[in-house]
């Protein structure tokens, strides 16, 4: 076991830091406030190499490994003020990308892959309905075969980036008597004929990251987008949950460090009565308790990077990565404001976006709940 | 013990608390009847592996393999002559 990190990787953690604190952070307050989302951010963190960095070469990515591509993503969590802008690339990356790159047909991968890595498409994933969530595979959007294509009818709900994407991750079952094994992923264009994107759904966070429903009315679905086999699509979900569970949380990770810091610098300087707030034990203790759940969660989180390097699955690791990484944010935003006192809760301080932001961490990607039945079940209860 | 018996033994130690029966038929539907869910499979697939030396990969969880416990018999015994 070894915890050094290379010299490179410690070279991209730095040069993901420059970059976002150079070019992601402008006007953040304005495009929270109006719930924008940018596609010059987008097109720049794509120039950078962030959504290809996972991603073969002959793609237009980066091909690294799994513990950079953390380290990147943990770098910008850092220098990045926009977590919207964070979890949108992140549900491209690993719920859209991932599964083309892992299931996809040569023609599939080189058709989207490197549209996605350059940023020229935006893809979104369709999974959540209005009567499935947290039991995703009870879904009830239909795929029936005829001829060549797929007929798809259904709603899906709560998509990120739907309302700006070109392509989309839809899954429907084409049985339901199977169960869970009837459930199939589809490739779904914009443009396709019976496909709509719904109205956009505002959120208390994530601002930046737009959200809408999506249509599927006798949507036509060629069969060479099918992803997978027939009933593939529950391992294809899962195995691009894992993913995500894995990886969304590493600018998490990185927004703990970066929050710390900010908490230390402000308990050294700001004076009540007489003394700097930081020499009050209530107020260090909190800052040490921050510091402890950060460097666990690093912990946790490398290895499960280091896991799926070596075996390609996590599934215990990755639930309490998730489960422990977003409780962890949450409380680490809700003591960045207790820190800062009043001015904590000021739009200006910047605290309580990361505050609003982190509430959703433990509802997307599995609820804290499913993790912790994840875990159970996997512990045999 | 047989194939089929050790999983259907081990299925019956999985799921047993919530099924009321005391054996699996060859030919039951596990998949329509919820015997194997989302969560199963994952434990179901780790005792495949580890049982039996084989590799689940991920592409062969489709309904061809695990619908019922003969599927699953004839997936194991041509992963291992595959080996
Ligand atoms: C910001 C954000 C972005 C999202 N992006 C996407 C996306 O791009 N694509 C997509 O498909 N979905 C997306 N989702 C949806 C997300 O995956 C679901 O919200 C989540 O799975 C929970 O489903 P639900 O909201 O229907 O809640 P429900 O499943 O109805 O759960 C309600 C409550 O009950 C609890 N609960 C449910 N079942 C159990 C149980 N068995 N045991 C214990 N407690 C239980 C839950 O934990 C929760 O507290 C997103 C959600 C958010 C918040």
């Amino acid at each position: 076991m070894d915890f050094e990190l290379t010299e490179e990787q410690v070279a991209v953690k730095k040069s993901a830091v420059r970059f976002a604190q150079n070019e992601l952070n402008d006007e953040m307050i304005e495009r929270d406030r109006d719930g924008a989302f940018s596609r010059k951010l987008w097109l720049k963190c794509a120039d950078f190499g962030v959504q290809g960095a996972a991603f073969p070469r002959e793609y237009g990515g980066g091909d690294a490994d799994i513990l950079s591509t953390v380290l990147l993503m943990e770098g910008l969590g850092y220098g990045c003020k926009d977590s919207g802008l964070l979890f949108a690339l992140n549900g491209q990356m690993w719920t859209v990308q991932m599964p083309i790159l892992r299931f996809g047909s040569d023609g599939q991968k080189h058709g989207y892959l490197p549209k996605l890595c350059s940023g020229e498409w935006i893809g979104a994933h369709g999974m959540t309905e209005p009567n499935s969530g947290s039991d995703a595979f009870s879904l009830s959007t239909t795929a029936k075969l005829e001829g060549d294509y797929y007929i798809l009818n259904g709603t899906k709900t709560f998509s990120t980036n739907a309302p700006v994407a070109d392509v989309f991750m839809v899954f429907a079952t084409v049985d339901k008597s199977k169960g869970f094994m009837g459930v199939t992923a589809f490739i779904v264009e914009r443009g396709f004929p019976g496909f709509s994107v719904g109205k956009d759904i505002g959120k208390m966070g994530l601002r930046t990251a737009p959200m809408a429903e999506l249509v599927l009315e006798d949507c036509r679905v060629p069969v060479e987008n099918r992803l997978g086999k027939e009933g593939n699509g529950a391992a294809i979900f899962e195995d691009a949950i894992e993913w995500e569970r894995s990886c969304i949380l590493a600018s998490l990770l990185g927004g703990m460090e970066r929050q710390l810091e900010r908490c230390i610098e402000y308990a050294k300087r700001r004076k009540q009565f007489g003394r700097p707030i930081g020499k009050y034990q209530s107020i260090a203790n909190k800052i040490v308790d921050m510091q402890v759940r950060m460097e666990t969660a690093r912990l946790v989180l490398y290895k499960v990077a280091c896991m799926k390097q070596a075996h390609g699955k996590a599934t215990m690791d990755a639930a309490i990565a998730k489960l422990y990484l977003s409780e962890s944010w949450i409380q680490s935003c809700l003591d960045a404001v207790q820190i800062h006192g009043g001015y904590g809760y000021t739009t200006e301080f910047e605290l309580e976006r990361d505050l609003r932001d982190s509430v959703a961490s433990t509802l997307y990607s599995g609820t804290s709940e499913i993790q912790r039945n994840i875990i159970a079940r996997l512990l045999g209860l | 013990m047989t194939v089929l018996e050790k999983i259907e033994k081990f299925l019956m130690a999985e799921v047993a608390v919530d099924l009321d029966k005391e054996s699996l038929q060859p030919d039951e539907d596990l998949l329509g009847s919820g015997i194997i869910d989302s969560m199963t499979v994952i434990k179901l697939v780790l005792f495949l592996e580890e049982t039996f030396g084989i590799e689940v990969k991920d592409e062969d969880l489709v309904p061809e393999n695990f619908q019922n416990l003969n599927s699953m018999v004839e997936y194991v015994e041509r992963n291992q002559g595959n080996r």
